[in-house]
This record gives C-alpha cells, sequence and structure tokens, in this order.
C-alpha cells in the first residue's frame, strides 16, 4: 500500500505513513458511519463519472450528492447541499462525509500529481458507529456547526476526524508550528513562498476564496 | 502568505501571475509550479510528464514531492471550506484588498 512505485521521483516516508494512516482512519466505524458505510462514501466521490458504486444501497442519496458533488465539482457545493444532507440525516452525518471526501481529494490529488494509480480504497473494519460527537457547538454563519476560529477545527465537531483532519496537515504541507515561519523549508525540497504559490493557484482554480 | 513568505525570501514577486500564470511570478520554479497545478486541473494542454521533468531539473525529484502534497493538501482544504462554509474574517479581506481586487476574488464569494 502507497508504495508509489510507479513514480517518477522517490516519495517522502512521513507522506506514505500520513497517507496510510487516512486509509486506517477510513477503515474504521465513524461516529455516525460504519466501516462499509463510511467505504460506500467514498466510492461515491470518486464517481465522477456518473457510474453507480456496487455500494449505492448503502448511502442514502443525499450523502451520495454531497460525497459526489464535494470530489468531482467542489465549486458547486453550497449551502443548500449541505443544508440538505444535514437537515435528512444529522449535523454529525455531513461533517464525517466533509471529512472523509476532503481527505480522500489530499490522498487522491496527489497521486494524479504524481501520475499513479489511485490506491483502492481500504476494506472496511467491522463495528458500530461510535457516536462521539462534541456538545454544544452551533452553527454560526457556516453550513455545519463548528467553534469560532479558523479551519482546522472546522470538522471539531466530530472529533475523530477532526484528529485525522489535524494531524495530516505536517507531512502535506507544514505542521502548526512550522506554519508561524515565514521562512520554512523542506531541504531538500520547496520552500514555503513555493509551496503557498501551489495552495494559492489551487484554492483560484477550485474557486475558492478560503 | 505568499506575500509574507516571498518577502522573507526576498523575492520580488508580481502576485498577478497567480491568475494569468503568463507573467513571470518571481520565485525560482514559481511558473513551473503554476502550470503543474494548470495541468492537473485540465486548464493546461502540456503533457504532466514534461512538467515534472522540468520541475524535477530545475528544483529536483524532492520538490515534486513537495508540490504533488501541497497539491492534495488543498484539494482538502478547499473542500472543507467549501462543504464547512467557514466564513471569511472581514478584517482579512480588507487586510488583502488589493490582493483580492487584482485576482477577482470577490467573485468567488458565493456561499
Amino acid at each position: 500500500m502507497f508504495d508509489f512505485a510507479a513514480a517518477p521521483v522517490p516519495v517522502r516516508e512521513d507522506l506514505k505513513t500520513a497517507y496510510t494512516t487516512m486509509w486506517a482512519h477510513f477503515a474504521r466505524p465513524g461516529a455516525v458511519y460504519d466501516g462499509a458505510e463510511r467505504r460506500a462514501i467514498l466510492d461515491h466521490a470518486r464517481s465522477c463519472d456518473d457510474r453507480t458504486p456496487d455500494t449505492a444501497n448503502l448511502v442514502p442519496d443525499r450523502i451520495a450528492a454531497l460525497a459526489r458533488t464535494l470530489y468531482c465539482d467542489p465549486a458547486a457545493v453550497d449551502q443548500a447541499l449541505v443544508r440538505d444532507a444535514a437537515d435528512r440525516h444529522g449535523e454529525a452525518a455531513a461533517v464525517e462525509v466533509i471529512s472523509l471526501v476532503s481527505m480522500l481529494s489530499a490522498v487522491d490529488g496527489a497521486h494524479r500529481a504524481l501520475d499513479v494509480e489511485l490506491e483502492p480504497l481500504p476494506d472496511p473494519i467491522s463495528g458500530p458507529p461510535t457516536g462521539r460527537i462534541s456538545p454544544g457547538l452551533e452553527r454560526r454563519r457556516t453550513h455545519v456547526p463548528m467553534p469560532q476560529g479558523a479551519i482546522p477545527s472546522a470538522l471539531d465537531l466530530v472529533p475523530s476526524e477532526a484528529f485525522a483532519f489535524q494531524e495530516s496537515f505536517g507531512p502535506q504541507y507544514m505542521t502548526g508550528q512550522e506554519m508561524a515561519y515565514s521562512d520554512f523549508e523542506r531541504s531538500p525540497g520547496l520552500n514555503r513562498a513555493q509551496m503557498e504559490l501551489v495552495s494559492s493557484r489551487t484554492s483560484l482554480l477550485n474557486q475558492c476564496f478560503y | 502568505m505568499l506575500r509574507e513568505s516571498a518577502i522573507a525570501y526576498k523575492y520580488e514577486i508580481d502576485l498577478a501571475a497567480i491568475s494569468d500564470t503568463s507573467i513571470p511570478i518571481g520565485i525560482p520554479g514559481g511558473n513551473l509550479l503554476l502550470e503543474l497545478v494548470d495541468v492537473l486541473h485540465g486548464v493546461s494542454d502540456e503533457a504532466l510528464a514534461d512538467i515534472q521533468s522540468a520541475l524535477i531539473d530545475r528544483l529536483g525529484p524532492e520538490a515534486l514531492v513537495d508540490a504533488a502534497a501541497v497539491f492534495g493538501n488543498f484539494q482538502m482544504m478547499n473542500r472543507v471550506a467549501e462543504g464547512s462554509g467557514i466564513p471569511i474574517p472581514q478584517q482579512a479581506i480588507d487586510r488583502e484588498s488589493d490582493l483580492v481586487t487584482k485576482l477577482g476574488l470577490l467573485d468567488l464569494m458565493k456561499n
């Protein structure tokens, strides 16, 4: 898994570990969905060609629509789409989908940039959903409940998703500590200005202001 | 953040290159990095293998891995932003008003 044998260059071990950790997270039961349902959500996300995944019957239509739109056409995601899913299936369900699909987009995006085949999705681990959801959070001009603060806290309603999301920053980009340094650089590798250039153009083409 | 990091490295950059990639950005290998993102988004007809080779020659093999990782990271961050609907603080918009205007970013604040 994640050997990147076909990549044109060797891939850092910490990045391979980060992706392997995400895959293990995908396979485990989440707060709302069990492992098989999470796998089905990810199958839907990857079905941009409108094929119907074999696991389609495990995912309600509104959840499938959110997963697929977020993965395939993120600029088309709006409050109505998210609220359709959240109002019908719960706030935590919507947050779990946003988390899974966003992290899948990270791993798949890097694979496309390295021109290697996408990693097959992991086999689900059996067990019931955990039900662990943070109490007391509210929507504040946002699509889903979250605390005040920057984007790293956007998934805090579901602690296991928030943790997996935040843990992935360092190997892919910078840790929170590294973010404090405008002259951070990977040596050998890109410096921060070069990394910010990639992030800026990516966000612009995704039509994402943030 | 790009502006601050460019200052830290004493690069004289033209931020307009983020929206018009025909403009030299003023960062070593910068226009190749922009081209890589454009190829991945399907807005450039260049061959991915050609851009990868050029990046490796210019910045080294580790740079290609870093670029792929950052590209992936922001595929994730952009989706979390769109999905959660996290608002942009008005003070951030005001602070970067020249950049917001130059890149036409107000058009993106649709949600």
